[in-house]
């Protein structure tokens, strides 16, 4: 039997740091914590994620409420909301986290509401991040969308703790406008470069794809990783290949990954009531080694980050 | 002062150090609540679905959420009797809490199966009869609906249970719950719990298509409070006060004063299901302030038992 001690996983109180508007529909929210909070969320993993209760937050005047969510802004929201962080920060007893986020229903668009001093209940954090890369050379970080969060931070810790891996970033989305990124990102080339502000920080090059091709490479961010993996000729032992963002996308990622055999981890995205294990929600359908048979596993206590190999994807 | 404040209640024949249990489907089916709550600090729990099989459930979306609640299709995924004695039945055997295994089934058979297993385990203070199943035999019918078939698989159940106490889940979806608590209570429960989920929908209006996998699923949450007060009222002065049979009341309980109330309506003993998603240690909370309640307004937990004021027996 687990002793109970007090929870390592909050629920915590974290005080609003800031809410940064970076463009269309993106936010950065930083939260703080102190204390026990502080100390839980400084072993935090890239690809975990927390659970915020917005619950009691404040709607946006309705002015300024996009059309196509007011009528699910009325709607009085109940269970938590799972993010994953873009960033953690240390500094001797306070933790911080940033959340990157987009405006997309009822919790989100209260979350933009979020000022410097409001407090945010946390649990946290919560289920299993991306598995370190021993033993390869080439780390390759593929974002959809706000996908982005979450490689930004395992970028951060790849360089910070592997300096012999040599990390690339490829970010896609449907537009530029859709790009969760700050900066000029007009004018982006179509070439390997320090363009993302993000990444760049970290000394990781990246890849800006759109599928009208307004910016970057035009087409599909798994095209751009097709060619580049036909133009660079990596050793598909010496690299691994990083997912995070529609599900479409990691199926495409795996099956890269699958026919250059290449190890890829992908992070899973399902509705979660709890984020806990106790609900059942989250289920993400997996292969079973040796067998035609498919189990369900639980996309908060299992995953979100799953090895692409294993995962059904629903397409 | 709330210290020394007694709330323990009898519950069919045993005794709960305070009527807040843990409910089915909601707190795994031993100590996964632990990392946020001291378990043995609750009444009781109901583990998740147990069948004589592992179940797979459903494919996800198996959730969305409503106004003030949530509609869930789980379809009783669960690691099976097998696996649950071998991984499971350790751990709560280490438990002081009172733990009810919720038992679920497709015949009769598979129920009695199960409960036969468990029946001498010490560890176990009880089942909860989940009757509500859709995937049962007899043209689709729910055991749940039919007074008959309550009858006729609370009595194999009870049978088979021997000691141990039988708690019948009932389903709210039927015409007159009392009519099926009688037929329950008849066949040997010497509990109900009630009430379970009422079946729902939600529909994504660009895709047309009902947003869960499986269509429907039961609606929990606040939204579905008052109802189920009304419900636990209604069999209350019907059936159970006469028969002395014991409520376990659920439906939408967030905080003491929800808990109250359910006591105030009828029931002996209170679970928390949805409201562990969101705030996992509630219900610390909310055995705190049933104790600042008793205390406050010089009351025993018995005494607020089914103590509703009004001027007639009871909502007919």
């Amino acid at each position: 039997m687990k002793n109970h001690l007090k929870s390592d996983k909050g629920p915590f109180g974290s005080v609003v740091g800031a809410n940064k508007p970076i463009g269309q529909g993106f936010y950065r929210l930083s939260l703080g914590f102190e204390g026990p909070g502080a100390e839980a969320f400084a072993k935090t993993q890239p690809g975990q994620f927390v659970q915020l209760d917005l619950a009691d937050t404040s709607l946006p005047p309705l002015k300024t409420i996009p059309e196509g969510l007011r009528d699910a802004a009325g709607r009085k929201i109940l269970l938590r909301r799972p993010f994953s962080f873009s960033d953690v920060t240390v500094e001797k007893n306070k933790t911080s986290v940033s959340i990157l986020y987009g405006v997309v229903g009822p919790a989100s668009l209260r979350m933009t509401t979020l000022t410097a001093g409001d407090l945010v209940s946390v649990i946290g954090p919560l289920g299993n991040g991306f598995q370190m890369p021993k033993g390869k050379k080439h780390a390759l970080l593929i974002a959809g969308g706000m996908g982005a969060g979450p490689l930004e931070y395992l970028a951060k810790v790849l360089t910070a703790d592997f300096p012999k891996i040599n990390p690339v970033a490829f970010a896609g989305a449907k537009t530029a406008k859709a790009l969760p990124f700050e900066g000029r990102l007009d004018a982006i080339s179509q070439q390997l470069g320090f363009s993302l502000a993000e990444f760049a920080k970290y000394g990781v090059k990246s890849l800006v794809a759109t599928d009208n091709g307004s910016i970057g490479f035009a087409g599909t961010v798994t095209d751009c990783l097709s060619q580049w993996l036909d133009e660079s000729d990596l050793p598909g032992r010496d690299t691994i290949l990083y997912g995070c963002g529609p599900e479409a996308m990691l199926a495409k990622v795996a099956r890269i990954a699958d026919a250059r055999k290449i190890d890829c981890q992908v992070s899973m995205e399902r509705h979660m009531a709890c984020g806990t294990g106790l609900c059942q929600s989250c289920a993400v359908e997996c292969k079973v080694a040796g067998s035609s048979e498919t189990v369900y596993k639980m996309c908060c206590t299992d995953g979100p980050v799953f090895d692409s190999r294993e995962v059904v994807f629903r397409l | 002062m709330t210290e020394t404040t007694d709330i323990s209640v009898d519950f069919a024949g045993i005794r709960l150090v305070n009527p807040v249990f843990t409910a089915s489907g909601t707190c795994g089916y031993a100590d996964e609540l632990a990392d946020f709550t001291d378990i043995n600090a609750l009444g009781g729990l109901i583990t998740k679905s147990i069948t004589l099989k592992p179940r797979k459930g459903n494919a996800p979306p198996r959730t969305v959420e409503t106004d003030s609640g949530m509609l869930n299709a789980i379809g009783l995924a669960n690691i099976g009797l097998a696996n649950f004695i071998e991984e499971k039945l350790p751990v709560i055997e280490q438990l002081t809490t009172k733990v009810f295994v919720n038992v679920a089934g497709e015949t009769i058979d598979e129920y009695v199966a199960v409960i036969e297993r468990l029946s001498a385990e010490k560890a176990i203070a009880g089942f909860e009869l989940n009757i509500s199943c859709p995937n049962v035999k007899k043209g689709g019918i729910t055991f749940g609906t039919e007074p008959v078939l309550v009858g006729e698989i609370t009595s194999a159940a009870k049978k088979a249970a021997g000691e141990k106490i039988l708690m019948v889940k009932l389903s709210p979806a039927v015409t007159d719950i009392s009519v099926i608590a009688r037929a329950a209570i008849h066949a040997g429960a010497d509990a109900l719990s009630m009430v379970n989920t009422f079946t729902a929908m939600v529909i994504d209006i660009e895709t047309r298509r009902p947003i869960l996998a499986n269509k429907t699923g039961g609606l929990s949450g606040p939204a579905i409070k008052p109802i189920a007060v009304y419900l636990v009222n209604k069999v209350y002065n019907e059936v159970a006060r006469d028969r002395g049979i014991p409520i376990l009341g659920l439906g939408g309980i967030r905080n003491a004063s929800d808990a109250i109330e359910f006591m105030i309506a009828g029931a002996t003993a209170i679970g928390i299901g949805t409201a562990n998603f969101i705030e996992p240690g509630c219900t610390e909370k909310i055995i705190e302030g049933i104790k600042e309640y008793c205390a406050h307004n010089n009351t025993g937990i018995k005494e607020l038992i089914g103590s509703l004021k009004t001027d007639s027996t009871g909502p007919d």
